[in-house]
């Protein structure tokens, strides 16, 4: 700094030494010094009514030994605790989700053992080398409501996609990379993912240490991810996916997934149950657009490889209602039971079928109000054209309040995808306050 | 006087030791605003027509011309928010969602007046050329044209002082020069290390009437980093990188 501006600023800074910038505007920096420790989350409480269709194939499966009610309440409270301590390069880490339920069923909470959603030890080896141990979220794949390649993720609810999932036991690694040119960074993300009894063993086959890994490349102002799975909990797998900006405002993203030998469970009408195996493709295409005005439109087509077809998909609704039936006559549960089996497995998913077309709108700050962020989401089966839509208002305009005003309508026929799930209509009200 | 003298007097006026050299007088405003690589503090009141306000307390990172990353540290609802500017390329992380999803600069991460751009501020001589300098006075006048279409502003008309060659105030406008917002300037400090700028920005803007953001800076260094913490890979650790 030549010695004329440092003269004129120091002139400056004394005559302004004395000005009158409000009070309420000062940065106190004890707020900004560093603690070993840190400790936050969220309460959140919902409550909500929907509109219940007692003729519909999981309501059957659900309710079938309850008092049928077309109107239902419930309560969801929720609590996430988080806390972290540092100790040099290592840091300590824990998550917990604390579920509690109340409605016409009484009192539900969740499970006790899976409180902890995140509990690892991050050791920092340096800037471009980090190990973590514990339990951890791996999420990967660039979608917004799908990821077939997350091969060691939870799958998402693409009703609420921004929503924690619980983490899976493992130990992974990030080595970064630098360079100069197209090629900006390279990083290695390898994963070791043991199943055990007690430990992950609700990912698949038991007594394995299973491999994973990633490979991430910004090439030519493009995210590029290399993605891999073996080990034999589950058959063996491989993905790429991609995200890039082709306008400042528009944004392409894909994933596929190619997945080896996969067995599909199927059940038939008489409750016959089958297996078959092929190799599955998974594969998503996805754009995100800002227009002039301020909205957000996210689209996604997602291609679901394992995904059931429309033949299987009926003979598990004609299933059902042949075993209500028959506990309405008799009492026999058995097919009913048989049933509830299949749907805590492909049956039973978000999406269970082959083909679905995802939708969101989001305006941020319509008429200048701000913190107001209405939205609106559609998800489409393709294979049966019946769909999901749910509009909500957002409002976070008093610090570390967040409101949330949603509903969501299903249609589709009978036979069809959403039109067999239990509720027809849905109002919930979600206020969650962060500490 | 005789022609040789006259023509040496117009040879001196016409010399260029007289223009000021916009492109130049750019790079000399961004040297006196950061250093090339530095880390600091911000905190960012959102002020309603009502005197309400919302505050954000952020840590940022930045490195050469084209990497920048900052991390909210309060308040709770925002805490561990993360975004990473590559040149063209940002990309946004919450800690809830788990991974970096790719914005736009003209997105904004919080409400308020404030966009990416804003709060992901790369070199003004990186993002602009200067079309003109005029004189207005104790000040210049730039005119600066956005270099691409990615920059979130077409075109800012900056205000800056011709001693301190620090800015006073920037309207940020449309290709159409519409007025976006106001940047407004104050409080000269010195943050030590030879760092003697504004300590304070403050926003209006006619889009949002009667709504104002006020950005006040604080322990602002000169610090290296490894240019592998401005990678999308490093993003949930950029809270790390406070001392």
């Amino acid at each position: 700094m030549d010695v004329h501006r440092s003269a004129c600023l120091s002139l400056i800074v004394v005559l302004l030494a004395s000005s009158s910038f409000p009070e309420e505007y000062k940065f106190d920096l004890a707020e900004i010094e560093k603690k070993p420790y840190d400790i936050g989350g969220y309460a959140e409480l919902r409550p909500s009514v929907s509109l219940q269709d007692v003729n519909a194939a999981f309501y059957k499966l659900r309710y079938f030994d309850h008092e049928q009610r077309t109107l239902l309440e419930d309560y969801n409270g929720k609590l996430q605790l988080e806390g972290s301590y540092e100790i040099g390069p290592a840091r300590l880490f824990v998550r917990t989700n604390a579920d509690l339920r109340y409605s016409h069923l009484g009192w539900e909470h969740g499970e006790a053992e899976r409180m902890i959603h995140e509990g690892y030890v991050l050791l920092r080896s340096s800037d471009s080398l980090h190990f973590k141990v514990g339990k951890q979220t791996l999420l990967w794949g660039k979608g917004y409501a799908f990821n077939p390649v997350a091969f060691v993720g939870r799958p998402k609810d693409p009703g609420d996609p921004d929503l924690a999932l619980e983490g899976f036991y493992a130990a992974s690694a990030d080595l970064i990379m630098s360079c100069g040119g197209p090629l900006k960074t390279v990083a290695v993300t390898p994963v070791v993912f043991p199943v055990f009894a007690h430990v992950n063993d609700d990912f698949g086959k038991a007594g394995r240490v299973n491999f994973a890994g990633k490979i991430y490349f910004l090439l030519f102002d493009t995210d590029i991810d290399l993605i891999g799975f073996a080990g034999g909990s589950r058959t063996s797998r491989f993905g790429i996916d991609f995200s890039r900006n082709i306008q400042p405002n528009f944004e392409i993203h894909g994933e596929v997934a190619l997945i080896g030998h996969h067995v599909t469970k199927a059940i038939d009408v008489f409750g016959n149950v089958s297996e078959s195996q092929s190799n599955a493709t998974s594969y998503l295409l996805g754009i995100r657009y800002l227009t002039p005005w301020d909205a957000t439109i996210i689209c996604e087509y997602y291609r679901n490889g394992t995904g059931l077809n429309r033949h299987e998909m009926n003979d598990y609704y004609m299933l059902i209602d042949k075993g209500h039936d028959l506990f309405l006559a008799t009492g026999d549960s058995s097919l009913l039971d048989k049933a509830a089996d299949f749907s805590e497995g492909n049956y039973g998913r978000v999406n269970p079928m082959t083909d679905y077309l995802y939708l969101r709108i989001t305006q941020k700050e319509p008429w200048n109000i701000l913190y107001f962020t209405p939205a609106v989401a559609g998800m489409m089966n393709l294979n049966d054209k019946s769909l999901s839509i749910t509009p909500e208002l957002l409002y976070a305009g008093i610090t570390n309040l967040e409101l949330r005003l949603r509903a969501a309508a299903l249609v589709g026929r009978n036979g069809s995808d959403y039109g067999e799930r239990p509720n027809d209509f849905r109002v919930e009200l979600r206020m969650r306050c962060y500490f | 006087m005789s022609k040789p003298a006259c023509l040496f007097i117009l040879f001196f006026l016409a010399s260029p030791s007289f223009a000021v050299d916009g492109a130049q007088l750019l790079k000399q405003i961004d040297r006196n605003l950061n250093p090339d690589s530095y880390e600091m503090y911000r905190k960012i009141f959102n002020v309603d027509p009502d005197g309400k306000k919302k505050e954000y307390t952020l840590f940022s990172a930045k490195k050469g011309r084209d990497k920048i990353a900052a991390v909210f540290l309060a308040p709770a609802s925002d805490k561990g928010r993360t975004t990473l500017r590559l040149g063209d390329n940002m990309w946004l992380y919450i800690p809830n969602v788990g991974k970096p999803i790719r914005i736009t600069s003209l997105q904004s991460v919080i409400g308020g007046v404030f966009n990416n751009s804003d709060i992901m501020q790369l070199d003004y001589s990186e993002e602009y050329d200067v079309e003109q300098v005029e004189d207005a006075g104790n000040e210049h006048l730039l005119h600066l044209k956005a270099r691409t279409k990615s920059v979130a502003y077409d075109r800012l008309k900056m205000s800056v002082d011709k001693s301190g060659k620090i800015p006073t105030k920037i309207e940020c406008r449309t290709e159409a020069d519409m007025l976006i917002k106001t940047l407004h300037f104050k409080e000269i400090k010195d943050f030590g290390g030879g760092i003697v700028r504004p300590s304070v920005m403050e926003t209006d803007s006619p889009l949002y009437q009667g709504y104002k953001s006020i950005m006040i800076f604080a322990n602002i260094k000169k610090r290296d980093f490894k240019d592998e913490v401005f990678t999308l890979t490093f993003m949930p650790n950029i809270e790390s990188l406070r001392k």
